[in-house]
């Protein structure tokens, strides 16, 4: 039987409009159940023109629920207390319990000609719709095309990473020029699906060619080189911990950190010898190789000349232990070569200065040991053999998706990181050395932006992202920031984001603050944030027309982290071990 | 204390005492009082009082262990007031307010008569319970004297007695009816409005009688008793012209609609429970009638008539009702000294009728006014019920209520509405009053505009009704539209152009 477009709308029929309504918000009564919190509804309405006589024009608002109030005025508190007191049914008695009057508050979101908008462009209502009216529940492509908005001039732009919650068949895209060019915030407690929002969003950029360079603390990266399509794009680093590109004082702080306080005399050297093997080890290839035989020789160790000389810790330790070696024996010969290969000519040191500095090149190996520890999980949580680049420009590819994995370091060594390679490119960004623009990922990124700066590390790393977040946009370096702790993030960095992916959040400081900090986001959808399940979230901000309540779309990507079931992998384990053992 | 010590101590001045400083209602009533009162009564007032209430207190418990025979007053314990003795029952409640809407005029335009009927114990919430609410637009009425204060009470005395009566008619098995109010109010302040039309009458019958038939009936039934026994007697002259413009005296209308009521109860098996409930009563009826009467009789007896003289040092304190004028003493400050927690007073024949007599009437757009004689309306053929109350306290903290029934029902009303009364009532005990008529009353209750949570249920009620055409009459969904929207910027109400 065909229906009517009437009796269709009649069926979608969920409240009339009751009580004051204004242009920015009316109350329906609804009936239970019909209706919840972030649906999308639609009133119809004229709009009469004071001006002139022409028939009044045609329009549909658009709302959407905020929030829904359930009140049984009928029924006394008083009341509920005796029952209570008297364990007396209240079925029993003469109490209304029958009354419950729902009520929606609904947000106008705007209005359109009721024959169809073309630009998708929503007008703003300067004129309230009328009490009495019905509201109803638009259709599946309608909502689309108004939750799109002026998008769908820009197909080009648009990320489609969600459907909206309530209605499951409406596909929700986002503006991806607001994300690359303005930042975006991912935020939720963790395990809500951040990583995998943030998976989605890459996949869809990546598709779009864009370059981008993720910062994986984590390696919930690892997997998008698993993806057929970006097989070839992603590129995956292991971080090593640049030494000598630090200022004395950070490796001071790192020894320090990894191993144990440097006594004063070790401390007041360390600018020498440091410089000193920086220049020892700078020398051109033949010449290289000359200065490790001699190291190698002066010390009795062979592996020097085997592995050849790296610029880490191990050096530097070998390094310090020659000069130790040679002030306490006196030795002019060795003393003039030290001098000569490092330039320093404070490094020419007496037996007693030699003496107190004895223990120094011990501590410098250990924490060169724990410091190679990191970096090979770093490796290893990567599935990654090519080290960062000594050219940090080379990051950023057209098409390419560099993960910097930062797994196995402790945070300060992954603020570092972080920062020398973010301010390099941007750097080479501001002087027009590199062409193409990059998007930065941060996972984790109260690490690298915390409120409180408490090591100079974060200090550093701070800086940058705030310049970044600041005057990224005239460079084209955008942001995404995810971080399970929004609260811990530095205010000045998160409020220049523009977009905002707010998921699942329980901590009453961080919904607080993110009610704060995001003025797009309205008190009532921060109040649902707790009830919003795994990969539910409201999109707020640049990236869309309006806020939305939408279930992000998986990703087809997998991270490394996904949880698996430690009874049924101990199980895996053991019966590959039997195994193993039989053959 | 044990049970016993306390009883002992409420017959001490002490006792009394404390019962009253406990009270706070009461307290605050006798304060107010000692400032009324003559200066000479004063400064022992409180004192005085709480030797009085003593001795009364003794005398009427002498009585109940049998050691006098005449005492002041009789108490009865509320018995068998639990909600499982009173399962499956249907009850309604009714309520009429008066609406102020803000418009220009600050005269009311609006009235509300709310109903709420349920049955206790049942569980399916769509049996449970039923609402009613009826509007009607005072503006809209021919007759009445819209001048007079009390027009919007003679409206709703008659609209909240439709209610009743469409109530019982819809409900078979109406086992409680009760209204929020005095049953029958002293009618005699009422008397001269002008007849209602009867495009009147149909205005209200509209609202209560789904069955168009039953109201013609009712409305038919009146005029041919009007023609035969009630105009002739109030209107000799004009009893004629009276039943050719079929115009419905309010007075005699609203008695015969009383008569219809009893009557449709009679019928019933059980007849059902029909009573008033009055909240902060003035009257001092049962003071003067019965209790005071009592006290000065054996005062008299005993040759100690000077006894409340000597008290307060005076000569004038001769009568109960010299004693009430000059003390300020109501039946509900007595009666929440003599009565516990649980207990109502001896029922009494309440005289209602007093002030009926004759006055001046005017026909509906008329000048001209004629003499009429209300006199008739007394009890009787065509007159008003009598009235038989007592009164319940029903917690410490509030003031009893007095409960009203038809004499005419049978002397198990006034028994079974005290039962009721308080056990409604114990549900809201800082309140004392019936929950359901509390409920009935937010319903019809005309609410602060746009503001309180009332106001929303209105709105959503009538924003449904009219959204379901339910309401169909144009100037009264204007109205209505109006009144449930208005705001500071009426923009909505603009006449269009
Ligand atoms: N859109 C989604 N649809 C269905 N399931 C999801 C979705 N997003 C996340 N999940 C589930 O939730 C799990 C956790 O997601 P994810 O790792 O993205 O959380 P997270 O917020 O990044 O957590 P953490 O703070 O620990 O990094 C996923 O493994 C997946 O099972
Ligand atoms: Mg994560």
């Amino acid at each position: 039987m065909a229906t009517t477009p009437d009796q269709q709308k009649s069926k979608r029929y969920v409240g009339t409009l009751v009580g004051q309504s204004t242009s920015q918000e009316f109350r329906l009564a609804v009936a239970h159940e019909t209706i919840r919190e972030q649906d999308i509804i639609a009133v119809d309405a004229e709009l009469r023109r004071p001006e002139d006589n022409t028939a009044p024009e045609k329009i549909r608002v658009w709302a959407k629920v905020q929030r829904i109030e359930r009140l049984n005025p009928l029924f006394p508190a008083e009341a509920g207390h005796e029952l209570a007191a008297t364990h007396t049914d209240p079925f029993e008695t003469v109490l209304s319990l029958s009354r419950e009057m729902v009520t929606a508050v609904c947000q106008v979101l705007g209005a359109e000609p009721l024959a169809g908008s073309a630009k998708g462009k929503l007008d703003h209502v300067r004129y309230p719709p009328q009490p009495a009216s019905s509201a109803y529940r638009p259709d599946s492509k309608d909502i689309a095309r108004v939750v799109l908005g002026e998008l769908q001039q820009k197909e080009k732009r648009g990320l489609d990473i969600a459907t909206l919650s309530n209605r499951p068949e409406v596909d929700v895209k986002v503006d991806g020029h607001a994300i690359v060019t303005r930042h975006l915030a991912i935020l939720a407690m963790t395990g809500a699906g951040k990583s995998w929002a943030a998976r989605r969003i890459i996949e869809q950029l990546a598709a779009k060619n864009y370059p981008i360079v993720i910062f994986d603390p984590h390696g919930d990266y690892t997997g998008l080189a698993n993806v057929p399509s970006l097989k070839e794009r992603v590129r995956r680093y292991y971080a090593q911990f640049p030494v000598f590109e630090q200022a004395p004082e950070t490796v001071v702080a790192v020894v320090e950190g990894l191993g144990w306080n440097l006594a004063n005399t070790h401390r007041s050297m360390f600018d020498d010898f440091f410089q000193g093997a920086n220049a020892f080890i700078s020398g051109a290839p033949e010449e290289l190789k000359k200065r490790t035989n001699w190291l190698s020789n002066y010390l009795g160790n062979e592996k020097i000349a085997y592995y050849g000389l790296k610029p880490n810790l191990f050096f530097l330790a070998d390094f310090v232990q020659a000069v130790v070696q040679a002030g306490g024996r006196e030795d002019g010969d060795a003393l003039n070569q030290i001098v000569e290969w490092s330039g320093r000519e404070q490094l020419r040191i007496k037996r007693q200065v030699a003496g107190w500095l004895e223990g120094l090149p011990n501590n410098l190996r250990v924490a060169a040991k724990r410091l190679r520890q990191m970096e090979e999980i770093s490796k290893r949580v990567a599935q990654a053999s090519e080290p960062l680049p000594l050219d940090r420009t080379q990051l950023v590819r057209y098409g390419g998706i560099s993960v910097v994995a930062l797994a196995g370091y402790t945070g300060d060594f992954q603020a570092t990181i972080y920062s020398l390679v973010a301010d390099e490119i941007f750097t080479a960004r501001v002087s027009d050395n590199l062409r193409l623009p990059v998007l930065f990922l941060l996972e984790e990124a109260h690490n690298f932006a915390p409120a409180r700066a408490e090591m100079a590390a974060e200090q550093r790393s701070i800086t940058t992202t705030r310049q970044i977040a600041q005057e990224g946009r005239k460079f084209g370096v955008g942001l995404i920031l995810i971080s399970q702790r929004p609260s811990r993030l530095d205010e000045t960095t998160l409020s220049q984001c523009n977009s905002y992916i707010i998921m699942r959040m329980v901590n009453p400081a961080d919904q607080n603050y993110v009610r704060r900090v995001i003025e797009t986001l309205g008190e009532d959808e921060a109040r649902i944030l707790p009830d919003l399940d795994v990969g539910e979230a409201i999109l707020s901000g640049q990236l869309i027309n309006f806020p939305v309540l939408v279930r992000m779309k998986p990703p087809e990507s997998k991270g490394e982290r996904e949880e698996r079931d430690a009874f049924e992998s101990l199980e895996e384990i053991q019966a590959s071990l039997t195994n193993a053992a039989r053959r | 204390m044990n049970q016993e010590n306390a009883q002992e101590r409420r017959l001490t001045e002490d006792g009394v005492r404390e019962d009253l400083q406990r009270q706070p209602h009461l307290f605050v009533k006798l304060a107010e009082n000692a400032l009324a009162v003559a200066e000479s009564l004063r400064n022992n007032y409180f004192k005085n009082t709480t030797h009085f209430v003593t001795a009364l207190r003794k005398a009427m418990q002498a009585a109940s262990q049998g050691k006098r025979s005449d005492p002041p007053l009789t108490v009865c314990k509320i018995d068998g007031a639990d909600w499982a003795t009173f399962q499956g029952e249907v009850v309604t409640f009714i309520d009429g307010g008066v609406g102020r809407v803000q418009i220009s005029s600050q005269a009311p335009i609006l009235l509300r008569v709310g109903s709420y009927c349920v049955r206790t114990g049942e569980r399916r919430l769509a049996e449970r319970e039923r609402f009613g609410y009826y509007p009607v637009i005072l503006g809209d009425l021919e007759g009445g004297n819209k001048e007079r204060k009390d027009f919007p009470d003679i409206v709703r005395i008659t609209a909240e007695l439709l209610g009743g009566l469409s109530a019982l008619e819809r409900t078979p098995d109406l086992r409680v009816l009760m209204f929020h109010g005095p049953l029958v109010y002293l009618m005699g302040g009422y008397a001269g409005h002008t007849p209602f039309s009867e495009r009147d009458i149909d205005l209200f019958l509209h609202q209560y009688q789904p069955v168009a038939e039953l109201g013609r009936q009712l409305k038919e039934d009146f005029l041919h008793e009007a023609q035969l026994d009630i105009y002739p007697r109030m209107v000799p002259e004009s009893a004629d012209e009276w039943v050719k413009r079929r115009v419905f005296e309010p007075l005699s209308w609203i008695a015969y609609l009383y008569r219809r009521l009893i009557r449709e109860a009679h019928q019933r098996k059980p007849v059902p429970i029909i009573a008033g409930v009055v909240e902060r009563g003035e009257l001092r009826e049962f003071s003067e009638k019965v209790l005071l009467e009592r006290v000065f009789r054996g005062l008299r007896v005993k040759g100690n008539a000077d006894y409340f003289n000597q008290m307060y040092g005076r000569s004038d304190l001769t009568s109960p009702k010299a004693l009430l004028d000059r003390l300020g003493y109501t039946d509900t400050l007595l009666l929440s000294m003599l009565l516990q927690p649980g207990e109502f007073s001896e029922p009494w024949e309440i005289g209602k009728y007093d002030g009926l007599s004759q006055g001046n009437v005017s026909l509906p757009g008329e000048a001209r006014t004629g003499i009429v004689d209300f006199a008739p309306l007394k009890p009787g053929k065509i007159g008003f019920p009598r009235i038989c109350g007592c009164y319940v306290h029903v917690s410490e903290t509030t003031e009893p209520v007095r409960v009203e029934v038809f004499s005419e029902l049978g002397p198990e009303q006034i028994v079974e509405a005290a039962r009721r009364t308080y056990l409604y009532a114990r549900l809201l005990p800082g309140y004392g009053f019936p929950v359901g008529l509390d409920i009935a009353d937010k319903y019809a209750h005309v609410p602060a505009w746009l503001t309180d949570a009332y106001s929303k249920l209105i709105q959503y009620h009538l924003g449904v009704s009219l959204q379901r055409g339910e309401i169909s009459d144009a100037e009264m969904r204007r109205v209505l539209v109006q009144a449930i929207y208005m705001t500071h910027r009426d923009w909505l109400f603009r006449p269009k152009t």
